[in-house]
C-alpha cells in the first residue's frame, strides 16, 4: 500500500537518512527500532512531509510522488491518507478533547459537524475517555493526552497511522494504558507504522520489525527473526544493550 | 510664574475637571486611530520579521530599533515639520493640515514598532508542535494559523497589548507640544489664561485623570485575559 | 519653499545637539545610581510582603506607570519650589528657590520614575530565581546578605538586564522632556539653534540622529555585559 524508495535526508552537514527503502501492506503493524540518531523519527516525519526529504519517492496506492518536490495538492492528499501521533502529544491547547478529535474531520475533511461529533465521541470512547469530552489538555494527565492524540488519529480513518515514540514522554505508570489502546487498534486491522522503544509492543503486536542504525535499514523481518535469531552484528549489539540480560523471548 | 502670590487651592483640582474632561474626546480619538492603524502596520512588520526573506527581516528590525530609540517629542516634531517639507518636493501643500493628522501619523508609526514586537514574540512562543499537529490532521497551513495558532497567540499577546495601550496613552500626552488641544492642551490653555497660577492643581487633576484611566484599562485587560484563557494554566503572580 | 536641506546648518546643529549629551548622560546616570538600589530594595519588600512598604510600593508603581512623565515633571517642577520655599522660610535659609539649577529637579523626577520602573523589573527577575537557591545557600551557612549577594542577585541580574536596558533607553528618551524644566539637554539646545533660522527639519533630524547613536551605544553596551554574565551558564562541567 505504501512504498518508500531510496529516501535521503540531511540536516546541514549531517546525513541522517542514507537511502532507506520501506514497504508496508494493508493491515501491517510495523515497528521501527534503533538507537537515537538512527533516523527513525526523521523517516516518519518525511512520510507526511513534516520534514522535506532531499530525495526519494513515495508510492501511495496509485499516487506516486517525489518526496523532495511534491506539489501542495499531493502533500495534502497524502496527509489525508495518513495520521500522526506525536511524542509530545501536541494536542491543540485551545480546544477541548472532543474538539481536538473533530477539528481534522470538520475543517480538514469537510465532514458535517454533527457527523464529526459522532465519530469523535466514538473514537474517544474507544480509547477509554468517554468522560473527558469537554476537558482541556491542561486538565488531562500525560497518558490521557496521548490517548486523545490517538483518538484524533483514529477518527480520521486514515490508510496508515504513524506513531513517533508515542510513550517516550510518559511517566512509566502511564505507558501501559497507551500501549493497551495501541494494541486494540492493531487488533482491529489498522495499518500502523510505529517508532518505539517498547520492546513488549514490538514482540506482542507487530507483524514486522525493522532495525535501523546510522541512517539505513540494517535488518528487517518478523519479531521472531529479529529478537530470537538476529543475523546482523549491529542488531545483536543493540538488542543486548536494550534487553535485560537473561530475558528470553518466547514467540 | 512667581510674581503673584501662589496659594494651593485643593478645590481647584476638583473644579477644573468638568472643564478638562470633555477634551478627553480628542485624546481618545487620536489614541484610538493610532492604535488601529498602528496595529495594522505592526502586523505587517511582524509578518516581515517572521518571514524567510532576509531583507524583509532586516528592514522590519531596523524600523523597530529606530522608532524605539526616538523620543516622542522628537518624532512629533520630525513629522510635523518633516512631512510637509517632504510633501513640498512632490508639489503637495500640507502645511495647514489639522494638527491631529500629524499626531496620528506620529503615534501610528510608534505604536506599530511596539506592536510588531508584541505580535512577533507571541507567535514565536507557540510551540511548533501545534502547527505540525494541525497540518497532520489535514488542515491547510492557513487554517492551522487561523484556528489553532492565532487564538493561542492572542492570549499571550493580550497583556503586552494592554501595556502598549497604556504606554501609547502616556506618550500621547505630548501631542500638545505641536498644538493639539486635547486634555493636556486644554490644561495648558487654562494655566496660561490664569497667568500661570494654580498650575499645580491643574497638573494634579490631569495626573488623576490619567491614573484612573490607566487603572481601568489594566483591570479591563485583566478580565479579558481571564475570558480568553480557558484551557490554559495561569501562573499566579502577585 | 524648501529647496532641500540646509546642509551647513545640518552639520553645525549636529554638534550643538551633541553638546547636550553630557547633561543627558549626567541625569541618566544619577537617576540610575539612585533608582537601581532603591528599586531593588523596594522590590524585595514586595516579594517578602513587608507590611507597609509593599503596599506603598504598589501604589507608587501604579502612579508612575499610570501618569505621563511630562505631567510628573510638571508636578515636581511646580510643587518642589513651593515646598522648598516654605521650608527655607521656616528655617530662615537664604536661598532663592528659583535660582536652583533645573538639573536638581531633573534628578528628582527621573530618579522617582525610574525607581518605580525598576521595582517591577526586579520583582519579576527575582521571582524567576528558584526559591531553592536561597534555601540551599542558607543551609550551607551563608547569611541572608551573602546569599543574596553571591547567589540570588547574580542569577536575577541576567534576567533583569534586558529590561534594565529598556528602562535606560526610555530614561534617555524621557530626558528630552527636560526642556520643560529648561534643562540644557540635547533637544533644547538644538531647538534654540533652530529657532534662529527656522531650520526646524534639519534641527530635528540632528536631534533624532544623536538619540539613535546614543541608544544604539547603550544597547550595545548592555548586550556585551549580558554576554559576560551569561558565561557561567554555559561552562561545561
Amino acid at each position: 500500500m505504501l512504498k518508500i524508495n531510496d529516501i535521503h535526508k540531511s540536516f546541514g552537514h549531517n546525513e541522517i537518512l542514507k537511502g532507506v527503502d520501506l514497504s508496508i501492506d494493508k493491515g501491517d503493524v510495523v515497528v521501527i527500532l534503533g538507537p537515537s540518531g538512527s533516523g527513525k523519527t526523521t523517516l516518519l516525519r518525511c512520510i507526511n512531509f513534516l520534514e522535506k526529504a532531499d530525495s526519494g519517492q513515495a508510492i501511495f496506492g496509485d499516487l506516486k510522488v517525489n518526496l523532495n518536490d511534491a506539489s501542495k495538492k499531493d502533500i495534502h492528499t497524502i496527509r489525508q491518507k495518513t495520521a500522526f501521533v506525536f511524542q509530545s502529544y501536541n494536542l491543540f491547547n485551545n480546544k477541548t478533547a472532543l474538539e481536538n478529535v473533530t477539528e481534522g474531520l470538520i475543517i480538514g475533511r469537510k465532514i458535517p459537524k454533527a457527523d464529526a461529533i459522532d465519530i469523535g465521541k466514538k473514537a474517544l470512547d474507544k480509547v477509554g475517555l468517554s468522560d473527558k469530552y469537554e476537558s482541556y489538555p491542561s486538565q488531562l494527565s500525560g497518558g490521557q493526552q496521548q490517548r486523545v492524540g490517538i483518538a484524533r488519529a483514529v477518527a480520521l480513518n486514515p490508510d496508515i497511522i504513524l506513531f513517533d515514540e508515542p510513550t517516550s514522554a510518559l511517566d512509566p505508570e502511564l505507558v501501559g494504558e497507551v500501549l493497551t489502546v495501541m494494541k486494540n487498534i492493531a487488533s482491529e486491522g489498522t495499518t500502523m507504522l510505529v517508532v518505539t522503544h517498547e520492546m513488549s509492543f514490538a514482540k506482542d503486536v507487530a507483524n514486522r520489525v525493522i532495525f535501523m542504525d546510522g541512517g539505513i535499514v540494517v535488518e528487517e523481518g518478523t519479531p521472531h527473526d529479529i529478537f530470537v535469531s538476529p543475523k546482523e552484528e549491529r542488531t545483536k549489539k543493540f538488542l543486548k544493550r536494550v534487553l535485560p540480560e537473561d530475558y528470553t523471548f518466547y514467540i | 510664574m512667581h510674581s503673584m502670590e501662589k496659594y494651593f487651592d485643593v478645590s481647584y483640582i476638583w473644579n477644573s475637571l468638568p472643564i478638562l474632561l470633555p477634551f478627553l474626546k480628542v485624546t481618545f480619538m487620536v489614541a484610538g486611530l493610532s492604535i488601529i492603524f498602528g496595529t495594522f502596520l505592526g502586523l505587517i512588520l511582524a509578518v516581515m520579521k517572521l518571514s524567510k526573506s532576509k531583507p524583509a527581516r532586516k528592514f522590519a528590525n531596523f524600523y523597530t530599533t529606530i522608532l524605539r530609540c526616538t523620543p516622542s517629542i522628537v518624532l512629533l516634531f520630525l513629522v510635523y515639520y518633516g512631512v510637509p517639507a517632504l510633501a513640498d518636493n512632490f508639489g503637495l501643500y500640507l502645511h495647514d493640515l489639522n494638527t491631529a493628522v500629524f499626531v496620528v501619523i506620529t503615534f501610528t508609526l510608534q505604536f506599530a514598532a511596539i506592536m510588531s514586537e508584541v505580535i512577533r514574540s507571541a507567535f514565536e512562543s507557540i510551540e511548533k508542535g501545534q502547527f505540525e499537529a494541525a497540518v497532520s490532521v489535514g488542515l491547510s497551513p492557513f487554517q492551522a494559523y487561523r484556528r489553532i495558532i492565532f487564538p493561542q497567540a492572542l492570549v499571550v499577546a493580550l497583556p503586552n497589548f494592554g501595556n502598549g495601550l497604556i504606554a501609547l496613552l502616556q506618550e500621547g500626552s505630548l501631542a500638545y507640544t505641536i498644538g493639539l488641544i486635547d486634555i493636556v492642551g486644554k490644561a495648558n490653555l487654562i494655566i496660561a489664561a490664569n497667568y500661570n497660577t494654580h498650575a499645580l492643581e491643574i497638573f494634579i487633576a490631569l495626573a488623576i485623570v490619567y491614573w484612573v484611566i490607566s487603572i481601568l484599562i489594566e483591570k479591563f485587560f485583566g478580565k479579558l485575559e481571564k475570558v480568553f484563557s480557558k484551557g490554559k494554566q495561569t501562573i499566579n503572580t502577585n | 519653499m524648501s529647496e532641500g536641506l540646509n546642509y551647513t546648518f545640518l552639520i553645525d546643529t549636529f554638534f550643538i545637539a551633541l553638546s547636550g549629551v553630557p547633561i543627558t548622560l549626567l541625569v541618566t546616570i544619577v537617576a540610575l545610581l539612585i533608582a537601581l538600589p532603591l528599586g531593588f530594595l523596594l522590590a524585595l519588600t514586595r516579594i517578602n510582603q513587608v507590611p507597609v512598604l509593599n503596599w506603598f510600593s504598589r501604589i507608587y508603581v501604579s502612579f508612575v506607570r499610570g501618569t505621563p512623565i511630562i505631567i510628573q515633571i510638571f508636578i515636581v517642577y511646580a510643587s518642589v519650589p513651593l515646598i522648598l520655599s516654605l521650608f527655607f522660610e521656616k528655617y530662615n535659609i537664604n536661598i532663592n528657590v528659583y535660582n536652583i539649577n533645573p538639573i536638581w529637579y531633573a534628578f528628582i523626577v527621573f530618579s522617582f520614575s525610574t525607581t518605580a520602573i525598576l521595582i517591577e523589573v526586579f520583582r519579576s527577575a527575582l521571582s524567576t530565581v528558584n526559591k531553592g537557591q536561597l534555601e540551599a545557600a542558607q543551609s550551607v551557612g551563608l547569611s541572608n546578605f551573602q546569599a543574596y549577594r553571591r547567589i540570588v542577585i547574580p542569577q536575577a541580574l541576567i534576567v533583569a538586564l534586558p529590561n534594565i536596558c529598556t528602562a535606560t533607553v526610555n530614561l534617555i528618551k524621557a530626558t528630552s522632556l527636560g526642556y520643560a524644566m529648561s534643562l540644557q539637554e540635547i533637544t533644547l539646545k538644538a531647538k534654540v539653534a533652530a529657532n534662529v533660522g527656522y531650520n526646524y527639519v534639519e534641527a530635528y533630524i540632528d536631534i533624532f540622529l544623536v538619540y539613535i547613536i546614543l541608544c544604539s551605544l547603550v544597547e550595545y553596551g548592555f548586550k556585551l555585559y549580558e554576554k559576560r554574565l551569561r558565561r557561567y551558564k554555559y561552562v561545561s562541567a
